[in-house]
């Protein structure tokens, strides 16, 4: 069992979700969606069609507007406040824009993951190097956010996602800033975490991609879903 | 849970945030220094001007001068009708010739002055002690008006009437100490508060991020309330600082009688204490307002 979460087939369920910031703008229309654990899911669509908003009330930092989500046996939407923390160390979140902290170097970013859960420093300092030899950055350790290339960033984020071992990678346009080389090496990482049988959900627009890798797909328009 | 390692990162972000924001941390800890030293001098000369009113109850006498016509009763009479009343400890009987007797040798040397006069005019009286719980002014009136009451006493005189009026200057005096206290108080909370919250605005991003990767409240918090304390530590070990350098400065300038005044009366190990927890009481409540205000990510 990864990342702490219990036995069952289900990862995350979601039932008759939507997402509505007035009366007329709705970013997810009565979304309905089952993601078995294990599971290597692309969620696709154009830009503007709710994936990004879709994955963020998988992680919790939007409520939906009605409707229900399951997340390994428990109702999102019932969690206290305070349990939140502990489900989000369960879950790796590959941001579109990174969300690295700058002041910090790469070494320090990826050990936040770790920090904030309480393992203790050698623990960390070990996990870490593995991770960032895992992403080919070990030599950049010691290197701040902004000194790295997009693509530098982009793996120092997946690294963060993954160092805590998560049970599921909700992974926001991961390879929407890089080159198709480094896109496919980006979700051939995502890709091996998968075979090791962590749960993946990535949102991309690139259609190539998905050409390429002929995985589940699920597809978004005008926050409708469709599989 | 917190374990020992989230103790050790967040002492770690708590020092490398007040060595990243030092000038402004020294600044809290400045004003924080001046406003304990104020609060602390007028803490002072507030006790030292209290306990020198309490010394004065404790000698209040109070006289009630005997009408001659209830001489007839016997002194020992009058004196048990003064212990009756509540809060007398001792009373003692002076009668006429006691009294005129201790005016004469008062005037030893000079006795042509009572020449002339035959009779005894002065009257007989009975000086009476109170108990040390009754020596506060506003019992000593209500013992005085008792025994006012009685058919046998003609007046009654004591001590403690300009005692009872410095009591009252000494009390509108702590009213204003305190209204000054709680201003200043309030304003050294809003500078803590205010820094923290710069500190808290600088770090949103990182506190977001953090939030994001399943960082707890405290978690987030701590480093910040850490801050606030280091910071009233520091302004209570100034306000220390602060108030030696004054009284070394000004002690030749006080006038010997005058010395009690500022006089500390705690030794310098709890003024050290009292300080440095109040600096610190005071931090961590800056901290807690500011959190409870823009903490929110």
């Amino acid at each position: 069992m990864r990342g702490g979460f219990h036995k069952g087939n289900t990862m995350i369920q979601m039932f008759h979700v939507t997402k509505s910031y007035d009366s007329s703008t709705h970013a997810l229309i009565d979304v309905t969606i089952k993601i078995p654990k294990g599971d290597f899911l692309f969620i696709t669509g154009p830009s503007g069609a709710g994936k990004s908003t879709l994955l963020k009330i998988m992680f919790g930092t939007e409520a939906p507007t009605s409707g229900q989500i399951i997340l390994d046996g428990r109702n999102y939407v019932k969690i206290p406040s305070e349990e939140i923390p502990l489900l989000r160390r369960r879950i790796g979140f590959v941001f579109q824009d990174f969300k690295l902290i700058s002041n910090k170097t790469v070494f320090e970013n990826v050990a936040l993951s770790l920090q904030v859960m309480g393992v203790d420093p050698a623990e960390t300092r070990k996990r870490v190097l593995r991770m960032l030899s895992y992403v080919k950055l070990q030599h950049r350790a010691n290197f701040k956010p902004l000194c790295l290339s997009g693509g530098e960033q982009q793996r120092v984020a997946i690294a963060r996602a993954l160092v805590k071992d998560p049970a599921i990678i909700l992974a926001d346009e991961p390879t929407g800033n890089l080159d198709p080389a480094l896109s496919t090496e980006t979700i051939e990482l995502f890709r091996e975490v998968n075979n090791k049988g962590t749960t993946v959900v990535i949102a991309t627009h690139d259609k190539g991609l998905i050409e390429r890798y002929a995985r589940r797909t699920a597809h978004l328009e005008n926050g409708r879903l469709t599989e | 849970m917190i374990k020992a390692a989230n103790i050790r990162y967040v002492l770690r972000d708590s020092l490398r945030s007040v060595r990243a924001n030092m000038l402004s941390a020294v600044f809290t800890a400045l004003t924080l220094g001046f406003s304990l030293a104020i609060l602390a001098l007028f803490a002072v000369v507030f006790l030292n001007l209290n306990t020198m009113v309490t010394g004065l109850g404790d000698k209040t006498v109070i006289v009630a001068y005997v009408k001659d016509a209830a001489l007839v009763a016997g002194p020992e009479r009058l004196k048990a009708e003064a212990l009756g009343v509540p809060g007398v400890s001792a009373a003692e009987f002076i009668s006429k010739e006691a009294a005129f007797s201790e005016l004469k040798s008062g005037f030893r040397g000079h006795e042509a002055i009572f020449e002339g006069v035959d009779a005894n005019p002065l009257p007989a009286s009975m000086e009476i002690k109170l108990k040390d719980s009754f020596k506060d002014p506003s019992k000593v009136t209500g013992a005085v008006e008792r025994l006012k009451a009685m058919s046998w006493v003609e007046e009654v005189q004591y001590s403690a009437e300009w005692v009872e009026r410095f009591s009252a200057f000494l009390r509108f005096v702590e009213l204003g100490a305190s209204v000054i206290g709680v201003f200043l108080a309030a304003a050294v909370l809003f500078i803590i508060s205010n820094t923290i919250r710069l500190t808290v605005y600088a770090r949103k991003d990182e506190i977001e991020i953090m939030r994001l990767v399943g960082a707890s409240d405290l978690y987030i918090k701590a480093p910040f309330f850490i801050e606030g304390a280091l910071q009233g530590f520091a302004g209570g070990l100034l306000a220390l600082l602060m108030l030696g350098g004054a009284g070394l400065m000004l002690s030749s300038e006080i006038p010997s009688y005058l010395a009690f005044v500022v006089a500390v009366p705690i030794s310098i190990p709890m003024l050290f204490l009292s300080l440095v927890c109040a600096g610190i009481f005071m931090g961590v409540a800056g901290s807690l307002i500011s959190m409870g205000r823009f903490l929110k990510v």
